[in-house]
């Protein structure tokens, strides 16, 4: 039985790819294939911020500036003319210079003081942008669409850097780079004394993250062909960005998967069947996870397999993915 | 610029910093003592504003009588939510995510019932006080903010006294010294956390209250001030009252002033700027300098 | 620092559990709320903000459409032509909460999901502008019932349409009115204004709207100060200090109700003064009238529609509206959604059919002949805009509110320059 836990995960993740890769083929609805494309570039986003918030430990409030400057960087360059799958990596590129010059500054800063910082500069980011003319402003930016609407076309580019955040993140966890991380999420001056350098490997795993968040937005701002700086630099994208993995269940892989899909499923379900009082029903959820189960979805799952005497983190690698009860009294 | 239009414009920073200051000590003392960023902060002050509405537009009470009585009332619903919720959260001597997170979705919560019970009109109280100007000369000074300006004047003073006089205040410094020290002394912490909390949504219901006199509301009431309220207790020095009173008048002066020199439209980028700046320059805070000469609180 | 008994764990996977559960099992039935009808009704999709910021000009515009809805549905609904019969109408409502990319999604799915025949919704234009790009994608005919901005109407869309003229007309219109009591000479030649505008697409085109005008009557006025503010600010000390130092005749800004209040009562305290005082489509609410008292005497207001416009189809419909809400129309909100549902109810009966494409050209040709607009008829211009006309109104002493221009809608006479206190 446990061996089965153990080879069961591959194996598992491998059937859904297979399923989600196949699926416009079974001719969904557009809504349905909408909900999956949104939910694969909140995946990508949520991974993003697992790397830097749930393995190496820096809790950023302000990555909406990442998602932002991405969607606007791909925004002006298929503006320009440019391919969209290189617009893409424009965005990785400019949200990955940002996160240097956001992080060396900002770095040097502790806990929730580093939250605190990483909110400011989104929020400064949002203002200027909403006052720059050239980049349309308080106006917003249009995106020009080329040609036909085909929403499968988007569908795959959600699908392949949702598939990209999984192999980054799957990368950073078994590598050594990895466990540097997690050594400074367990303490920072420890982990220096046995000769990691901190500051490099913070700042690396940020721009990792940045990158993944800037193609996310950029992905975005293709499909939605019309892009705002009150929206994609909004401090409530900001939360929804660091709510996906906490509910999921910080710091593992899954967890920050799970967590986009259902924060996304639920969330845009509650806004539609209930709309006098999505807020209230969305935030009594919020809340009994945070109370209850404070390991996210994978931890609730993780509690079940236990009862059932299956237990996951029988092998070493798997802790990568079900993690080992990371949020309950997690600072900051 | 003429000298009279610098002091009217001086004044207005002052009176601006009274308002901060009055809204920010409540989330100061929750965190202060328990470590936890109250997101509902936002939440408590709305339903701050509504109080004194209600009060004002069935029972035609003054507004200020009902912003006194909102602290009390506000000290009993806090106490009640530290009780309900925020208690069972996992303690720790740093700021959680999970109580972050707790108070965002309570905040949501609360946004949600300000809607079912009031709608999302644009409300607002209006008194022959609303409109009344002080004159000294070429200077007007606006009556309300002035009152304002004296309430947070009281608070923070008061809180200043209470917590360096009373046996609670010597328990929340010696919680915020060192949480685990002050226990062996003999310290409750979890009802010295209730009280607390309970203080903190007092003064947040307070705040919301005196505001109401001041600005329209509506269910999405505090937003704009909550993330002013951060960058006032980062500048102050997270765990000081009395910062929260310095850094309250520095973003008013900023605020007020840097639209002089720059387009209006970018002057919350000067303050979140400034907000990045203090943190670099001073990671504790203007206060935590205070803090070296005296002890915090 | 954990404290967990075994009692608790069971407890709280099984409740979390049931929570999802709950809400799963509620939610998926519902996935589809349109298709079930297809035959029955012709299913409208309705995505405007009741919470968050617009929230409220978003529900006065919901009411609007619902209203309209049920007057159709009581007349036995529209008649479509090659089904034979009366088909009732079925809403679909969702609440964007003011979000821009909850809004665009929400209108995709109305229009996919739920199968709606068309889409009404977008107030604002960064939620107009989102929601737009979506007619063209599924081929659904949208009408925009509070998204101005031309640029909506530039992108050579084919199913885009909308009830509000451009705010750049408002602009116009407003330095039109100023010019004209220039003209009778109730004001002099040559005078400067100063404009404060709100930094949106709104603030924006008002502010264009000005400048255009000016720069092609010239003679009449200078902009001798003019900056965009961010929204939601709690105090304005400095910004009217600029305005103060700027030494300009008229005072123009553009802001939202929360802004308009605070500046105003800021204005008032620091004894400031101009011959004419503005907020752009801000003067006559009833919460400005609240928050304000007297101090809301004189300030005039471009706006879309007035309850006081001289047409026997604005008074019926303010009736219908004060017994279906149980309050009187504020501003102009609901009027715009009104005719918006009409228009389309018409069009689809001029196309004896629910195939969205005809209804769109329906739409195109269809002319509302008792609109409640300011000229009394409303038909979509070429790309899809309407333009008529705004109307200007005044508030006057005593709680008073005139429409001062133009002339063939006025009901009073425009008080200028604004008396100063004594």
């Amino acid at each position: 039985m446990k061996r089965f836990v153990g080879n069961f995960q591959p194996l598992f993740a491998a059937g859904i790819l297979l399923v989600v890769l196949l699926l416009p083929l079974l001719g969904l609805t557009p809504n349905v294939i909408r909900i999956l494309f949104i939910t694969f570039v909140w995946i990508t986003a949520s991974l993003a911020w697992n790397l830097l918030g749930g393995v190496a430990g820096q809790v950023s409030f302000g990555f909406a500036v990442f998602y932002g400057l991405g969607a606007y960087a791909a925004a002006l360059m298929i503006n320009a003319g440019v391919n969209p799958a290189l617009s893409f990596v424009g965005s990785a590129a400019v949200a990955a210079l940002a996160s240097f010059l956001i992080g060396i500054p900002t770095f040097r800063l502790r806990g929730p003081y580093f939250a605190i910082a990483t909110i400011g500069v989104s929020e400064a980011v949002r203002v200027v942008m909403n006052n720059i003319s050239a980049v349309g402003g308080a106006g917003g930016l249009r995106v020009t669409e080329r040609g036909i609407f085909r929403q499968t076309e988007h569908y795959y580019a959600g699908l392949a850097i949702a598939v990209l955040a999984v192999c980054v993140s799957l990368l950073v966890e078994r590598s050594k780079f990895g466990l540097a991380l997690r050594a400074i999420r367990q303490d920072e001056d420890a982990a220096a004394d046995v000769g990691i350098n901190p500051f490099r490997c913070k700042l690396w795993i940020h721009a990792i993250a940045a990158a993944l968040t800037g193609v996310a937005g950029g992905v975005f701002a293709d499909y939605a062909a019309y892009i705002h700086p009150q929206g994609v630099f909004a401090f409530s994208t900001s939360v929804t960005i660091l709510l996906m993995p906490v509910i999921g269940g910080i710091g593992t892989i899954w967890g920050a998967v799970l967590g986009a899909a259902v924060v996304t499923i639920v969330e845009e379900q509650l806004v539609a069947v209930f709309p006098q009082v999505h807020l209230l029903l969305y935030g009594l959820l919020l809340m009994l996870i945070v109370l209850l189960e404070p390991d996210g979805l994978v931890g609730l799952l993780r509690r079940i397999l236990r009862r059932m005497h299956v237990d996951p983190s029988s092998r070493g690698p798997d802790k990568a993915l079900w993690g080992r009860g990371r949020l309950e009294g997690r600072e900051l | 610029m003429t000298a009279v239009d610098f002091l009217n414009l001086l004044i207005a920073a002052v009176l601006l910093a009274g308002i901060y200051a009055v809204m920010s000590v409540g989330m100061t003392v929750i965190y202060g003592v328990m470590k936890i960023v109250n997101l509902a902060h936002a939440g408590f002050m709305m339903l701050g504003a509504y109080f004194a509405y209600e009060l004002f537009e069935r029972f035609h009470v003054d507004p200020l009588i009902g912003a006194t009585l909102a602290l009390p009332a506000f000290f009993l619903f806090g106490m009640a939510v530290h009780w309900l919720l925020i208690r069972r959260l996992p303690k720790s001597d740093q700021p959680t995510l999970s109580s972050l997170l707790l108070m965002f979705a309570f905040w949501l919560v609360l946004q949600n019932v300000g809607y079912l019970f009031w709608g999302n009109m644009d409300r607002s109280i209006f008194t022959p006080r609303t409109l009344k100007v002080l004159t000294l000369g070429p200077i007007s000074i606006s009556l309300l903010r002035l009152i304002v300006f004296f309430a947070a004047v009281l608070c923070v003073c008061a809180l200043q006294l209470a917590l360096s006089r009373s046996w609670y205040g010597r328990a929340m410094r010696a919680l915020i010294q060192n949480p685990y020290a002050a226990q062996i002394t003999g310290v409750d912490d979890e009802r010295i956390a209730r009280i607390t909390f309970g203080l903190g949504t007092a003064f947040a219901g307070f705040a919301g209250a005196l505001l109401a006199m001041l600005y329209s509301f509506s269910p999405d009431f505090g937003r704009p001030f909550l993330i002013r309220a951060f960058v006032i207790i980062v500048l102050g020095g997270l765990e000081s009252v009395s910062g929260v009173a310095f850094g309250a008048l520095v973003l008013a002066l900023v605020e007020t002033f840097s639209i002089l020199y720059v387009p209006a439209g970018y002057q919350p980028a000067i303050s979140f700027g400034l907000l990045v700046v203090v943190l670099l320059v001073f990671p504790r805070g203007i206060g935590g300098l205070l803090e070296r000469k005296w002890r915090p609180a | 620092m954990q404290s967990s008994f075994s009692y608790r764990n069971h407890f709280a996977s099984f409740l979390i559990a049931a929570f999802l559960g709950t809400i799963l099992v509620i939610l998926l039935p519902s996935c589809n709320r349109g298709g079930q009808n297809a035959g029955n009704a012709i299913t409208v999709g309705v995505v405007l903000p009741i919470t968050g910021r617009e929230g409220k000009p978003g529900q006065y515009q919901k009411e609007g459409i619902e209203l309209a809805i049920k007057q159709i549905n009581d007349a036995g609904g529209i008649m479509v032509k090659d089904k034979n019969k009366k088909l009732p109408v079925k809403e679909v409502f969702y609440d964007d909460g003011s979000d821009q990319a909850k809004s665009a999604s929400l209108v995709e799915r109305a229009m996919s999901s739920d199968n709606a025949t068309a889409v009404l919704g977008g107030y604002s234009t960064a939620l107009g502008e989102a929601e737009s790009v979506m007619a063209d994608r599924y081929q659904t005919p949208w009408i925009t019932t509070g998204a101005a901005a031309s640029t909506i109407f530039s992108h050579g869309y084919q199913y885009t349409f909308g009830t509000l003229s451009p705010t750049t007309l408002l602009g116009s219109t407003t330095a039109d009115f100023l010019g004209s009591l220039v003209d009778q000479g109730k004001l002099k030649k040559g005078l400067k204004l100063a404009l404060a505008l709100e930094n949106t697409d709104h603030g924006i085109d008002y502010g264009n709207g000005i400048k255009q005008w000016i720069q092609q009557h010239p003679g009449y006025f200078t902009v001798v100060f003019s900056e965009n503010f961010e929204l939601g600010s709690p105090d304005f000390s400095g910004l009217l200090q600029k305005v103060k130092a700027a030494k300009a005749d008229i005072f123009l800004a553009d802001a939202h109700l929360q802004d308009y209040i605070t500046m105003q009562r800021q204005y008032l305290q620091s004894g400031m003064y101009h011959q004419m005082l503005s907020y752009g489509a801000r003067g006559p609410e009833s919460d400005a009238r609240k928050a304000l008292g007297k101090g809301t005497d004189y300030i005039f207001a471009g706006i879309w529609w007035s309850k006081k416009l001289p047409y026997p189809q604005v008074k019926k419909f303010v009736q219908d509206y004060t017994q279906f809400t149980g309050h009187e129309p504020d501003s102009w909100y609901p009027a715009t959604a009104y005719d918006a549902m009409r228009a389309l109810a018409q069009a689809i009966e001029a196309a004896g059919t629910t195939n969205k494409t005809a209804i769109r050209d329906s739409l195109r040709n269809v002319e509302l002949k008792d609109s409640l607009l300011p000229g009394g008829t409303m038909k979509f211009g070429p790309n899809g805009q309407v333009a008529n006309a705004f109307v200007i109104v005044q508030n006057k002493p005593e709680d008073k509110v005139d429409i001062v221009y133009p002339k063939d809608a006025a009901t009073g006479e425009a008080i200028a320059p604004t008396p100063r206190k004594k």
